[in-house]
């Protein structure tokens, strides 16, 4: 209910939603007109239909690629960063667990540094030549395991899309454990009294009682990390210069340089594929995993 | 206790082994960090031997270093960009988007519903769709290369207005109307009333927005040329191009001058970091 006021709600509401609709829902809309148009920012702008779209689709093979590296991006990383967070929010919650406080702390660090430091500082770990990872591998021996050595972990190779890969998974594993260990806080003891197991901890207890009921927390970190690996950019950035090869590029890497080059018109193209291919993959997670949490119930 | 409560003494040490690795693999990359940013050139590159210490006694190493980086980096102007921008978006904007929730939960407006809706809706759209039109308006108003572009655009968010007035609901009718029989108006009710019985939420509406504005790289790349006017992510960006320094243990000094004061202040405030982003996660 609300509270009979003197003053309308919109001397409190109108300057903040000034700021959205200046800075947010206005230039959607006009990045969206633009996208039929070809303008390099000076001039005027030159109508040309749905010329963009037909050159994105059609005749821009970096952009397929950076397409292609995306989605294996989104497919590799949410399901290992789902998958580990659990497990590890599963484990940190047992009670015979030991140094559960710092562990957390741990695994939660890299979240809070900006990405921009955490792929530099990874490039000198996995500098090809005097990097930590290659040095350590050779001091074991292990080099003579592959064919190409030294091993180019950032170089235009599927190598480096798996690289990044895994530095993304490293760097938002701790956010996503701390939120399914908020949602394990929340499961009632009942559920698993009524199961005849006592606590968590086990596999039993793991798989049927405590994994379907953070189900909706599951829903939510799906589409987070999802969104996450639409919206990737600083960290290919920083780990390769933002070059444009075929194995490293993504979508927001392409786009920029397209904005960069003055093509803003084909800029605001890509801009409005990005945010259709977010609302298919939303709205398709929310019905699969709701319709699958009701065949389940 | 049943038998299923703890399994048998392989299966958790299986557990402790493999969460441990992880967490080292969390660790890591930042020891050899610190442990790069203190050695010579040469040291860095010698091949023949991982070296997890420098050579030497501790007044051996080269704590120099340190002092070329902060200098070439210009670190301290950088720092100061950073908190500027971070310090300001932070408290304008948990203020302004504080106040609209308040609105859209507990006073009248014309239009509310649809209005917040719409509002939602906003929260949906990806910046590739609008930063073009946001930076061509920054240019428009002459904030191009300039901190005010890095402020502006950050004075509220759709987020933030959402996360504000899911709290604010929950504040007691009953109390509003006591503050109103003694006759507060509807900003002090705010200020009196309402902000105080949210503060966990503002906490972590605080905490998150800090950490978005003092860890941004697109936009600031997008609208900052000059590096006099760089903040953080953006030197950091040019450092490991090799803009100013080539040497490893030169550029490992400035990443840790960069990162330490991130992760001390991190360990310092975990509790409030950790609830506040899981009470954040719960609520989006």
């Amino acid at each position: 209910m609300s509270v009979r006021s003197s003053t309308s709600g919109w001397a409190f509401a109108a300057f903040p939603l000034a700021v959205i609709v200046v800075f947010t829902a206005l230039p959607t809309v006009a990045g969206v007109a633009l996208s039929f148009f070809e303008w390099t920012g000076g001039g005027r702008p030159k109508f040309i239909g749905i010329e963009n779209y037909r050159a994105a689709i059609l005749h821009d093979p970096q952009l397929i690629h950076s397409f292609r590296n995306t989605l294996i991006f989104g497919v590799a990383t949410v399901p290992i960063t789902v998958i580990l967070a659990f497990v590890l929010a599963v484990a940190l919650k047992a009670e015979w667990f030991v140094g559960k406080t710092t562990v957390r702390t741990i695994i939660f660090l890299p979240f809070v540094i900006s990405i921009v430091a955490i792929g530099f500082v990874w490039r000198w770990v996995l500098d090809p030549h005097s990097g930590l990872l290659n040095m350590g591998l050779e001091s074991i021996a292990a080099d003579r395991m592959f064919a190409d050595w030294p091993v180019p972990w950032l170089g235009d190779s599927p190598w480096a899309l798996g690289t990044m890969c895994f530095v993304h998974v490293w760097r938002n594993l701790g956010f996503c454990v701390v939120l399914y260990l908020a949602a394990l806080s929340r499961v009632p003891r009942s559920l698993y009294d009524a199961a005849g197991v006592d606590g968590a901890g086990s596999w039993q207890a793991t798989w049927r009682i405590a994994w379907p009921a953070v189900r909706p927390m599951t829903l939510f970190v799906v589409i987070t990390s999802s969104i996450w690996s639409l919206q990737v950019f600083d960290l290919v950035w920083v780990m390769t210069g933002g070059a444009e090869q075929p194995w490293t590029d993504v979508l927001n890497t392409h786009l920029y340089r397209e904005f960069a080059a003055n093509r803003l018109g084909y800029a605001a193209t890509i801009g409005v594929l990005v945010l259709i291919v977010t609302a298919v993959i939303t709205v398709a997670q929310l019905r699969w995993l709701r319709g699958s949490a009701e065949a389940a119930s | 206790m049943s038998a299923w409560s703890k399994p048998a003494w392989p299966i958790r040490a299986a557990v402790h082994a493999f969460v441990y690795i992880l967490a080292a693999t969390m660790l890591v990359p930042f020891a050899w960090m610190c442990s790069t940013s203190l050695k010579t050139d040469v040291e860095a590159i010698d091949v023949q031997q991982v070296a997890l210490l420098p050579a030497g006694s501790v007044s051996d190493w080269k704590w120099g270093n340190y002092l070329e980086a902060w200098r070439l980096a210009e670190l301290g102007d950088v720092y100061l960009n950073s908190l500027i921008v971070a310090v300001v978006v932070t408290v304008l904007s948990v203020l302004h988007n504080a106040l609209a929730g308040f609105a859209f939960a507990k006073l009248r407006m014309t239009a509310k519903r649809s209005v917040f809706i719409a509002m939602l809706l906003t929260m949906m759209l990806p910046y590739q769709v609008y930063f073009l039109f946001a930076y061509i308006l920054c240019g428009w108003l002459g904030y191009v290369d300039h901190l005010h572009a890095l402020i502006v655009p950050f004075l509220a968010s759709a987020f933030g207005i959402f996360y504000m007035r899911q709290s604010i609901i929950t504040v007691s009718d009953g109390l509003l109307d006591a503050g109103r029989v003694d006759g507060l108006t509807n900003f002090e009710l705010f200020w009196h009333v309402v902000l105080p019985s949210i503060k966990p939420a503002v906490g972590a509406l605080a905490i998150f927005t800090f950490m978005a504005s003092w860890n941004n790289f697109f936009w600031p790349l997008i609208v900052i040329d000059s590096q006099e006017n760089f903040t953080l992510p953006l030197s950091v960006a040019a450092l490991s191009s090799g803009l100013y320094v080539q040497s490893w243990p030169v550029q490992m000094a400035a990443a840790t001058l960069i990162t330490l004061p991130t992760i001390v202040v991190f360990i310092i405030f975990q509790r409030v970091f950790v609830q506040g982003l899981a009470l954040t996660g719960m609520k989006g």
